[in-house]
């Protein structure tokens, strides 16, 4: 009688376990996709800003205008943000 | 002459038991195996060598100084701590009867209360906890050596694969279905009359099937302290066993066709995605198992440390001199569980059997799992990556490497493998949190 309960409780335990287990890496899934898609998608901002800062300085004495530099800067941003997705 | 018969009578073969001796060369036999077979010999060389230091006769350097007192204390010691303890020694039968019933009342019948006080009598006249048992309780017993490793583990793993490619972290939840399995397994055996295990202690023979060291020791100190040291000799010399144990499983259920398949190339992923991930993983199970904080949230902490990229020494010392240092005390506290009077029974052989079981059905879950999401989604997933679901990392990962280059030598596995690899070892974590909480 005694064993029946230990092995109803075995059974449950074994149930329970293994659905809180998928059921919280299945939440781990969806969230680090979802903070992946977001990152993805506002992280090329500082990064094109960086490289063009980094970029524009030691090639400010070299006579390049700032306007060549904005267009550079704003189709790599463009490229990098297409390519993201 | 008097003096000589004293000398034999304290020294140690004269109080040998068959039992100590027996352990002394089953410790000789792990030393054996870590130091010629290359087992896991990190943890099994000081697991081996606390495990003679534990079965040395009269030193009693894994007891406390109560049984130590027990053991060894004039009779009018034990009479006070008799009193302590609330209870008459019958003064016609002889010492050893006395120290018999000592034994017993100490461990089993006295109030906690009554326990204290003639453990202070012990340490009055002068008897103290055996080096081993302090290490005990200092490293395991409060649950800190396993965490400190966790969090070395999570400062050496890198989860980039994962984050490339987050559903194998279905793979890694897959394979823990040996944990449970193992789990009924146990409890089986029990109703039918084989063994006689507790649901507590069948769940820590199960999370042998998690193959993650620290994950065993931590969740068998909270459920079956009894059963420790079997436990973790098991989990640790079939994790050294992994490259014998899974291959054939995985060859025998995937197809040679299964076994060539290509997987494709993992997209890189941002340093910011790298640092973010702990902290996600960490709410997440802030938010819905509390239970696993103490193992995962050291987990987390580790793996923040390695990527944020800012305290670099902590990292370093996490993933190096810490680990190191825990490590030898944790592989002598486990070798203090090596005594003969728990660990010479049957259920031993119980343990070590149902732990092979574990790995096998954990492995097997783990492929069938990957060959399941194959047929499902347009990714081709290569099956063998499904058994490095069980944690053992990188053992695991590089055997489904090797597996898929001897089907096809210019498949490279590895990478692909390492994200199921570390999702097991969240897996067991969780599976960990979940037993801990239905049973703790």
């Amino acid at each position: 009688m005694q064993d029946q309960e230990l092995l109803q409780d075995g059974l449950a335990l074994m149930a329970l376990g293994m659905g809180v287990v998928f059921v919280f890496l299945t939440v781990l899934v969806i969230s680090v996709t979802l903070m992946s898609k977001l990152i993805g998608r506002f992280q090329p901002v500082p990064v094109a800003v960086d490289s063009g800062k980094k970029a524009s300085q030691p090639s400010a004495p070299s006579d390049q205008s700032d306007e060549v530099m904005a267009v550079i800067c704003a189709a790599v941003h463009r490229y990098r943000t297409t390519r993201r997705r | 002459m008097d003096k000589l018969v004293t000398l034999w009578e304290g020294s140690g073969l004269y109080n040998l038991e068959l039992g100590q001796a027996v352990m002394m060369v089953v410790g000789l036999l792990l030393l054996y195996l870590a130091i010629y077979k290359k087992f896991e010999p990190l943890l099994l060389v000081p697991i081996g060598f606390g495990g003679i230091l534990a079965n040395i006769p009269e030193a009693g350097l894994a007891i406390s100084a109560l049984d130590q007192a027990i053991e060894v204390a004039k009779p009018a010691v034990l009479q006070q701590m008799a009193a302590a303890l609330g209870a008459n020694l019958d003064p016609l039968s002889n010492l050893d009867a006395w120290r018999e019933s000592l034994k017993s009342l100490a461990h089993e019948g006295a109030a906690p209360d009554q326990v204290r006080a003639a453990r202070d009598i012990a340490m009055n006249v002068g008897y103290g906890d055996g080096m081993l048992y302090s290490f005990y309780s200092v490293a395991i017993a409060s649950g800190i050596a396993p965490l400190i490793i966790f969090m070395g583990v999570g400062a050496m793993t890198d989860f980039g694969p994962l984050l490339a490619n987050p559903r194998t972290l279905f793979l890694g939840a897959a394979a823990q279905f040996g944990i449970f399995a193992t789990l009924f397994g146990a409890v089986l055996l029990t109703s039918m009359g084989v063994m006689d295990f507790s649901l507590n202690q069948a769940a820590a023979i199960g999370i042998i099937g998690g193959a993650d060291g620290p994950t065993s020791i931590y969740v068998s100190s909270v459920l079956a302290p009894e059963l420790l040291g079997a436990i973790a000799v098991a989990a640790y010399a079939y994790m050294a066993l992994v490259p014998l144990i899974q291959p054939p499983i995985m060859r025998l259920l995937t197809t040679q066709k299964e076994r060539e398949i290509k997987m494709t190339q993992l997209r890189p992923v941002s340093k910011l995605e790298k640092v973010v991930f702990p902290l996600v993983l960490l709410i997440l199970v802030a938010l819905f198992l509390p239970d696993a904080a103490p193992l995962l949230g050291m987990f987390c902490f580790g793996n923040l440390m390695r990527e944020c990229g800012v305290v670099e020494r902590l990292s370093d010392t996490a993933q190096n001199a810490l680990i190191n240092i825990v490590t030898i005390i944790l592989g002598l506290s486990v070798g203090s569980k090596l005594m003969a009077e728990s660990f010479l029974s049957f259920e031993t052989l119980g343990i070590l059997g149902l732990g092979i079981v574990a790995f096998g059905i954990g492995t097997a879950a783990g492929v069938l799992m990957a060959k399941l999401m194959n047929l499902m989604s347009k990714m081709p997933i290569n099956p063998l990556i499904g058994a490095a679901g069980v944690s053992a990392v990188p053992m695991a990962a590089r055997v489904a490497n090797k597996v898929g280059l001897e089907a096809n030598p210019h498949n490279f596995l590895l990478m692909h493998a390492m994200g199921p690899n570390v999702a097991g070892v969240i897996g067991s974590a969780v599976a960990a949190g979940v037993m801990i909480k239905y049973l703790g």
